[in-house]
């Protein structure tokens, strides 16, 4: 191939110089011929170029046809080259599946020997398989008698052991036990020293006990002795408080006897002054009802001047009023005569009042009649207008008709002038029969078809008039009607509105039901609900009441205490309280008159022993007037200092006895000394005088 | 437990029917705490433990109440058994625990034992139990003193035993209803339905509940107590 298109190139390359070289020439020659002769070469040269140009296409062509010729002994060269490749690869080929062909058969019998060969190897395996499991099964047995007695060996073993150990724990038993009885043996032993030494305990011990006994008996004894003295104690202190409130109390008494002068002298006073009073009071009094009395007095002038002049104005009135009027009965008797006539006037008004409505209602029925009357009048009208227009309809037929007569009168007449001188009367004759029947059928026709308008306007007049009706009396008739129509449509609307509404209420009702049942309602027609009568929630009902009740019961009871609490503290106190306070009460009592008798009984045994009384009249001022006093008024004043010491106070008494004074107490500072001295020397006086 | 019949009868069906409701009313009233907690003793019933009550009075009270209910039940005359938890102060009710008896009239005429093995009835009345014990956990607290009572509806033309009288339905207005699950024993079918008044807050916290129950779903259940949590947060802000 490759050597194929070198030669193409070098023919074309030949072919191209050739034809290079061809050119070349004639160019040569042009120039050559050229400065001989250039205008006639002209057209040599175009010729030659022609030429030259047709060659070059001779040549092109022919280059393209040995190209196409080289090319297509190429392509039958590569044909034969395919087709000699391809028998090669055909005869391969099929030498190859002669090869396979043959292979494919000994595969074939291989593979069924090798099948019978599997066969009688499963078989075998079978066989063998079936041997197997025998053996196994013998394997099994045996090993399940070697297991038997395997377990039998252990089970045997296992007791050896047990039995074994058995004997180990009865020998450890054994020792346990004798151990424990030694040590309980000891035990023994030592319980009974201490069992000894606890007796001897209990005797020392016991014997403390009695020791014990008589102290606690002593001890007991003592201590009674010392609540007995502890209660004297408390007794004497008592009686100390007493005293000291007893003393102060008396120290009271002089005040308390002068604020009683002095209140008696304010009484007597009082008293004086009372009886002014009351004369005053009295006084007072009686001013007043006079007063009282004036003030009334006055009223009822006024008032009775006011009368006066009601009375003249009635006075007056007879004279205003122009009537003989004297006296309230003469005004009552007018005032009576007025109201007759008022009355006769009403009735005047009301019979006015029924005439007239009965002279109205006339009038409306006259109206009514009226204007039937004034219907009736247009009916008639409009029926005599029809009559009339009838009336003219029929005089223009006649009119008509006369009419026609004449001009069939004057064709008859010119028919017959026209007769006369010709034969034709049959002919005539015929066709006047035929005008005449044409006549007659047309006048017919007129006839009916006046009748026909006739009819038809008087139905005209009567819808006109059936509408006036209508329009004027009888329109309630066709509004009836369409208010029936309406009437009966608006039920039917209200009552296709009440179905859906009911059907929605059906709907609600039913959900409602439905609702109700889940709820727990039920039909009291087929069910019935029942509970025993003593169940959880009425027995804690009543529970709860009865709390309640007992509640409140405890509330009133406390709100009363409270009360009465709040209004007397003493009085309201409860029960045990109240006895409490009597008690203590009747105790104070007691304890104040036995202090007051015991004070007495002391004051005046000191008073006969000591021959002074002494009386406190200040706090911390003592007083002593003697047994053998010569006056009531002698006294002597003692008074007790910051420093507890008694100092005797100057008084006119103690004026008198400046000599004992200053022997006795400044000299022996001794106050019983002075005050027996003092008694003394007024025995001594009192006896002597 | 277990008999040796392979079929229910009626007599059978009615002790299955009661022995349910002894140890329904025993778990609700412990549950709602009607009576305190140590009155109860625990036994076992069912493959489960329940709460059953000690006080004597009680006892005696449910016992009568039941045995009635067997007759009642043996004659199919029963409709509804409702247990009713009033508050001792207000007089209101507060609790409806309501449980429908649908009885079939004809086994009576057969008297053949019918095929249902009681075990499949066993596990049926365990779920509703536990069920019952599940719905208190969304149940207000009774902190006020309850009672209860046991109401129990039948037809109309039964005659009243002497230790009976006819009582009002103490329907609660303005409720909300939660149904529970129903077991049958092929004579008798028990629905049960809890009744409680309602509250807004409750309203809004029991829809979620009652779309979860029928679901069954443990993870919705775990959403609405989250809800749960945030509500009652909501409400201690307000």
């Amino acid at each position: 191939m490759l050597d194929i298109l070198s030669t193409y190139d070098t023919t074309v390359l030949t072919t191209l110089r050739s034809f290079n070289t061809f050119i070349s020439r004639p160019e040569r020659s042009q120039l050559q011929s050229e400065r001989s002769a250039e205008s006639g070469n002209l057209q040599n040269q175009y010729k030659r170029q022609m030429e030259l140009l047709e060659a070059a296409e001779r040549v092109h062509t022919q280059h393209r046809y040995l190209q196409l010729d080289q090319e297509k002994k190429q392509m039958e060269l590569s044909h034969k080259r395919a087709r000699f490749e391809l028998e090669k690869a055909v005869s391969e080929s099929a030498r190859d599946l002669g090869h396979e062909v043959d292979r494919n058969q000994e595969l074939l019998g291989r593979i069924r020997k090798l099948e019978e060969r599997e066969t009688e190897a499963k078989k075998n395996l079978s066989e063998q398989l079936e041997e197997n499991s025998s053996l196994c099964k013998k394997v099994e047995g045996l090993n399940k008698k070697l297991e038997e007695r395997d377990t039998l060996l252990n089970a045997a073993n296992q007791t050896i052991t047990s039995l074994k150990d058995e004997i180990r724990d009865l020998r450890q038993n054994i020792q346990n036990q004798e151990l424990t009885i030694s040590t309980q043996t000891l035990e023994n032993q030592e319980l009974q020293e201490q069992l000894d030494l606890q007796r001897r305990k209990y005797q020392e011990v016991f014997q403390r006990c009695q020791s014990l006994q008589d102290a606690q008996s002593s001890c007991s004894e003592h201590i009674i002795k010392i609540k007995e003295l502890e209660t004297r104690l408390a007794l004497q202190e008592q009686d100390i408080v007493i005293v000291k409130n007893v003393k102060s109390e008396v120290a009271r008494l002089p005040d308390l006897e002068k604020d009683l002068k002095r209140l008696r002298d304010e009484n007597a006073f009082l008293r004086e002054s009372r009886e002014n009073c009351s004369l005053l009071k009295e006084k007072v009094e009686g001013l007043r009802s006079k007063l009282e009395r004036m003030e009334k007095t006055k009223e009822e002038l006024v008032n009775m001047e006011l009368e006066k002049e009601k009375l003249q104005a009635w006075e007056n009135l007879g004279q205003s009023t122009g009537l003989n009027i004297r006296k309230p009965e003469d005004l009552s008797r007018e005032v009576i005569q007025i109201q007759q006539r008022e009355i006769t006037l009403k009735e005047q008004n009301y019979a006015l009042g029924s005439r007239v409505r009965s002279l109205e209602r006339s009038q409306s029925t006259l109206l009514a009649e009226m204007t039937q009357q004034s219907s009736k009048i247009m009916e008639e009208q409009n029926k005599r207008e029809a009559q009339e227009s009838l009336v003219r309809r029929l005089q223009r037929r006649v009119l008509l008709l006369t009419k026609e007569r004449n001009g069939m009168r004057a064709i008859l007449e010119s028919y017959d002038s026209e007769l006369a001188p010709s034969e034709y009367s049959p002919q005539l004759a015929n066709r006047l029969k035929e005008a005449e029947e044409v006549l007659q059928r047309t006048q017919n026709h007129n006839m009916d078809m006046e009748v026909l308008t006739f009819s038809l306007f008087q139905v005209e007049l009567e819808l006109e008039t059936a509408k006036k009706e209508q329009v004027s009396a009888a329109d309630s008739c066709s509004s009836a009607t369409k208010e029936e129509v309406n009437i009966l449509r608006q039920k039917i609307e209200d009552l296709e509105k009440e179905r859906q509404r009911l059907e929605e209420q059906n709907n609600n009702l039913e959900m409602r039901l439905e609702r109700h049942n889940l709820q727990g309602d039920y039909d009291p027609v087929k069910t019935r609900v029942v509970h025993l009568k003593m169940n959880p929630t009425a027995a804690a009902k009543q529970q709860r009441q009865q709390d309640v009740e007992v509640l409140r019961e405890e509330v009133t009871r406390l709100r009363e205490l409270v009360r009465s609490l709040q209004d007397g503290g003493a009085v309201g106190l409860s029960q045990d309280l109240r006895k409490q306070m009597e008690s203590s009460k009747l105790t104070n009592q007691r304890l104040k008159e036995v202090f007051q008798k015991k004070i007495q009984e002391f004051r005046t045994v000191c008073y006969v022993l000591t021959g002074y009384q002494i009386d406190i009249t200040i706090e911390n001022q003592y007083r002593l007037t003697s047994v053998y006093a010569e006056h009531m008024e002698d006294s002597l004043l003692f008074r007790k200092g910051s420093n507890g010491n008694m100092q005797l106070m100057e008084t006119e008494f103690s004026k008198t006895l400046g000599e004992m004074v200053a022997l006795h107490l400044h000299h022996q500072k001794s106050i019983p000394a002075f005050l027996s001295a003092v008694t003394l020397d007024l025995f001594s006086r009192q006896t002597t005088i | 437990m277990t008999s040796t019949l392979k079929g229910i009868t009626l007599k059978g069906s009615t002790e299955l029917v009661a022995d349910f409701f002894s140890f329904g009313i025993n778990s609700i009233l412990y549950q709602r705490g009607i009576y305190p907690p140590e009155t109860f003793s625990r036994v076992t019933h069912y493959d489960m433990s329940l709460q059953v009550t000690t006080d004597s009075k009680l006892k005696n009270y449910l016992t009568n109440v039941v045995s009635q209910l067997k007759e009642w039940l043996y004659e199919c005359t029963v409709q509804k058994l409702v247990l009713v938890i009033t508050c001792l102060e207000t007089n209101e009710v507060l609790e409806r625990w309501q449980f429908d008896i649908e009885c079939d009239k004809s086994a009576k005429e057969s008297s053949a034992p019918r095929e249902k093995s009681i075990k499949t009835i066993q596990d049926e009345i365990r779920s509703v139990i536990r069920q019952i014990t599940a719905t208190v956990t969304f149940l207000p607290l009774l902190e006020t003193p309850c009672a209860f009572d046991l109401l129990v509806y039948t037809d109309k033309d039964l005659v009243v035993p002497e230790k009976w009288e006819e009582s009002g339905p103490q329907i609660i207005d303005q409720s909300e209803e939660v149904r529970l699950r129903s077991f049958t024993t092929s004579i008798h079918k028990v629905l049960s339905l809890n009744l409680k008044h309602s509250s807004l807050y409750e309203q809004f916290v029991v829809l979620h509940l009652t779309c979860c129950l029928s679901a069954r779903c443990v993870a919705l259940v775990l959403c609405v107590l989250l809800s749960f949590i945030f509500a009652g947060f909501h409400l201690s802000l307000h």
